[in-house]
């Protein structure tokens, strides 16, 4: 072949589609390689719930020829929707949205935030792996106290549970490495006049959240190694007749789990405080009581841990209990301040808007039944009961997976330059709002009336026929929900409306380029003199001086 | 700015405060109704459930204050701030107010506390543990069967209730009005001691000494008519997690006397012997396991097991047989390890059948019996 030289176009000429997704270090691409690769396991762990829904609807074991399965089945939907779906889908939209929101052209180390995306389909198919294994996938729940999670014959015996722990190992390593990039970035990488007290309440959030990361998960590291240990080379760490203590496993656990529940609302929280504003043509009520209240929750996080431990005899109760107690009223503020900026504003019922609704009504709910495990002696009666099923699904599904459909129909169009459809739009959240209540609300009456968690079957004769059968028509309605937003993606992606640069009106630097953004995300930038940059240049004075304007429109 | 938003009612504010009023309407109509009985736990039973009742309904008052009037606001201003086709200046750019953020910062943490304050108030109650007990029971909870071993004074055995079930005959008597000690014991993993009459758990840890005492109402038994109290295991266990139920059943002292009299000579009791002339197998247990996965027995004749259980005490184990179509032919008394113990079965038809430990039905305790 003959030689010829090469042009500046040759060098700068892209790789082809494939090859360019796989090798991408940029952060936007690898932001919706998070979304999408959570995305595919939220299917996968729905599937899972469908199984279980499908086997409490009736009494008597129906679907699964033995609790085992059954067994599986929970534990593997737990840590897939924990592990595999929202701490990884938020920190994929903050992947996309953190440096756009700053005004920086790429997180601070592009090839690490490569390496934590891709150890997550790697720990996920690990995890999924177990169910090839003789003995199947880890069954002991998504906790896998000890010493069920030990190896025994009654226990944990095959190398299903060895594969949970290696996945959520190479999984908490992967958060570990995002939470130091975005810390990176927050701290080193703003553009100028992008102050800390300017900067968008999602990066507040994701800055929070990155600490705890980074904090809590190595702590979470060193209960999965020490558990290896036990189960492979003869360790007795969680062995209580060798020595060994099996509190003290769930004391490390939660001690990183609790901090994680913060980790998985946060970003949510974060969505939900630019879209509210956005949408109701408000600035957000309370800036930064919102920063202090993130600051707060995070510290207060850490001291909350053993209320997931009230009913183990082994913890001392009023402080725990006071924590969390105290830990309610930073997540007060921040539901006040929400609703104060969509009080009195002019809202524009767009799909992400009406999500971010879907996330305050029922957040609330699941701030509320919160309070009820709070106190001690009602936990003794509602712990390890359906309740507090209804109680983390009201905060993880009804608050973070509404705040991360907001986030989704949000930036779609900034992602890929068109706009998701609205009336399927709304398919999508009205069947997915009444079957999430139709799931999870019933679930406090069965918790109530003492229906215990993880059990395969329940006495024809118990009183729990009626909930539970509701439960499992909602959770079908929820999975049927999910069928509009994925047309909708699909069509809309090729054919949805064009959205142009800014098609919400929106406040943040993300909305001053074009969309989907060039690499590096900027070509210019405009002036940053308030936590409003986009909403400044768009109305001029009138938002930087807006006290002059004070006479008729100050607060009550 | 919005035009004169002050000087008229407006059509939105109209209906937005209507559907508010009508959402508060409907939450009382269910409770008015006797729906929201659902939302309560159930009866309290024992007086220490009674003061855990008393702190639910202060807890479920506020909550359902702050629900309402949260979310009514939340409805209220979807309902009454919808943008207008003519809406194109901006509305009040309403930063904040440090005020308010005082107030909503105060208001919940005087609730909280408050909360905090009568939650440790009733826990000191619950928690309470008297050194004079009237009863002592210490309930071992092995996977998958609840035991009951009732004690002296001392700290002695006097009998244990292997049958955890009353439907079986069996259950943890206790008598009502009385001081009841419950000391949870495992030798394996981790269960819980769940009543939901009692509105209490307390999780069964091994190598931890874990007790509680309660007093079941004098008002729920008379001389008679005992009154059964559904329990289960409510820490995830394992394969068998579901089937650990047990029954607490609150007797009148007289009935309480007359129950451990017969406790105790049923204990002590041997098992009726095996026909004489009959085939009797052998089969033991060890590690969760039996020695043999094939047995054979001829058709039409009664045979009998000679049954070891070679684990350790408190793993129990028996050899139920099932017919392929999964029936339960003959479902004999467990045993404790240690012990051991002749089954007598009754003659069966020719045919494959299954013998099962019905405590751990896991493929290590199966296997084919064969008679022909």
């Amino acid at each position: 072949m003959a030689t010829h030289a090469l042009t500046p176009a040759a060098v700068a000429s892209y790789r082809g589609g494939l090859y360019e997704w796989l090798t991408t270090t940029d952060h936007k691409k690898i932001g919706i390689m998070y979304v999408i690769n959570s995305f595919l396991f939220f299917l996968v762990g729905g599937l899972f719930a469908l199984g279980v829904r499908a086997e409490l609807a009736r009494p008597g074991l129906q679907i699964f020829s033995n609790e085992h399965v059954y067994n599986e089945f929970f534990s593997i939907h737990a840590t897939v929707m924990i592990f595999l779906f929202i701490i990884p889908i938020l920190a994929g939209l903050g992947n996309y949205a953190v440096p756009l929101m700053i005004g920086a052209p790429d997180m601070a180390f592009p090839r690490i935030n490569a390496l934590s995306f891709w150890m997550l389909p790697l720990g996920g198919l690990l995890l999924l792996a177990g169910f090839l294994t003789p003995g199947g996938a880890a069954a002991a729940g998504w906790t896998s106290y000890p010493p069920l999670s030990e190896v025994g014959p009654l226990k944990s015996p095959g190398p299903g549970q060895d594969l949970w722990l290696v996945s959520l190992a190479l999984i908490g390593t992967s958060s570990i490495l995002g939470g130091i990039n975005f810390l990176v970035t927050i701290f080193k990488m703003r553009a100028p006049g992008m102050t800390l007290f300017r900067m968008p309440i999602m990066v507040w959030t994701v800055l929070v959240t990155s600490v705890l990361v980074v904090m809590a998960t190595p702590v979470l590291t060193s209960a999965l190694v020490m558990l290896f240990i036990d189960r492979n080379f003869g360790g007795h760490f969680f062995d209580p007749f060798a020595g060994g203590n099996a509190v003290l496993y769930q004391n490390v656990f939660w001690f990183y789990s609790h901090p994680a529940v913060y980790v998985m609302i946060l970003p949510a929280m974060g969505v939900v405080s630019e879209v509210l504003p956005v949408f109701s043509r408000k600035p957000l009520f309370g800036y930064k009581a919102f920063i202090f209240a993130t600051a707060g929750i995070g510290a207060l996080g850490f001291s909350v841990w053993a209320h997931h431990m009230f009913t183990t005899g082994a913890v001392f109760l009023p402080f725990f209990s006071l924590m969390t107690f105290l830990i309610a009223v930073p997540t007060g503020v921040k539901m006040f301040n929400w609703v104060f900026t969509i009080f009195r504003g002019q809202l524009t019922f767009s799909t992400p808007f009406i999500f971010a609704l879907g996330f305050l009504t029922m957040f609330l709910i699941g701030g509320i039944n919160g309070a009820f495990s709070a106190a001690v002696p009602v936990d003794f009666a509602l712990h390890d009961t359906y309740f507090v099923v209804a109680h983390l699904h009201y905060v993880l599904f009804g608050g973070s997976v509404f705040g991360v459909f907001a986030g989704i129909y949000y930036w779609f169009p900034k992602m890929t330059g068109r706009l998701l459809d609205e009336g399927l739009g709304k398919v999508h959240f009205i069947l997915m709002f009444i079957g999430f209540n139709l799931t999870f609300f019933p679930m406090h009456m069965l918790g109530l009336s003492g229906m215990p968690r993880r059990i395969a079957d329940y006495a024809d004769n118990a009183g729990w026929n009626d909930w539970n059968l509701l439960a499992t028509i909602g959770g079908f309605t929820i999975a049927f929900s999910i069928l509009p937003f994925i047309w909708n993606v699909f069509v809309s992606r090729r054919a949805g409306k064009i959205a142009g640069d800014d098609p919400w009106e929106g406040n943040t630097l993300e909305w001053a380029t074009s969309s989907p953004p060039p690499p590096y995300n900027f070509d210019r930038l405009p002036e940053i003199r308030s936590e409003r940059p986009v909403f400044d240049a768009r109305h001029g004075r009138l938002a930087v001086h807006a006290p002059e304007l004070t006479d008729e429109m100050g607060p009550a | 700015m919005s035009s004169s938003p002050r000087k008229r009612l407006a059509p939105e504010a109209v209906v937005a405060g209507g559907v508010v009023v009508v959402l508060i309407a409907l939450v009382l109509a269910v409770f008015f109704s006797g729906l929201g009985k659902s939302l309560y736990p159930p009866d309290a039973a024992t007086t220490q459930a009674k003061d855990v009742r008393g702190l639910y309904d202060i807890v479920f008052a506020l909550a359902i204050a702050v629900f309402l009037a949260v979310e009514g606001l939340i409805v209220w201003s979807i309902l009454r701030y919808r943008r207008k086709p003519g809406d194109v200046e901006l509305p009040a750019q309403t930063h904040g107010n440090n005020v308010v953020e005082i107030i909503w910062t105060l208001i919940p943490t005087v609730i909280v506390l408050y909360l905090f304050a009568i939650s440790w108030n009733t826990l000191k109650t619950v928690d309470a543990i008297s050194a004079q007990p009237d009863i002592r029971i210490q309930a071992n909870a092995s996977q998958f069967q609840w035991q009951f071993v009732y004690l002296d004074a001392s700290g002695k055995k006097v009998a244990t209730q292997t049958i955890p079930l009353a439907a079986d005959g069996g259950g943890m008597a206790v008598p009502v009005g009385k001081t009841i000690h419950v000391s949870l014991e495992s030798p394996d993993v981790i269960h819980a001691f769940y009543v939901p009459r009692f509105l209490f758990k307390r999780d069964v840890v091994p190598g931890q000494h874990n007790e509680f005492q309660f007093t079941v109402d004098p008002s729920e038994a008379t001389d008679g008519h005992p009154a059964i109290f559904r329990g289960q295991c409510a820490e995830l266990c394992g394969i068998g997690h579901r089937t650990m139920l047990f029954n607490v059943i609150g007797m009148t002292q007289t009935d309480y006397d007359a129950w451990l009299a017969k406790l105790i000579v049923t204990a002590n009791a041997t098992p009726a012997p095996a026909a004489s002339g009959a085939t009797v197998l052998q089969l033991a247990a060890k590690n969760i396991a039996f020695d043999k996965t094939t047995l054979d027995a001829a058709a039409g004749q009664p045979f009998a097991i000679d049954f070891k259980n070679e684990d350790t005490p408190g793993t129990m184990h028996n050899v139920e047989i099932r017919k392929a179509d999964g029936t339960v032919v003959a479902d004999p008394p467990t045993i404790d390890g240690g012990a051991e113990t002749t089954y007598a079965y009754d003659s069966l038809p020719a045919g494959t059948y299954t013998f099962i430990c019905k405590v751990h039905p896991i493929a290590q305790m199966t296997g084919t019996l064969t008679v022909k």
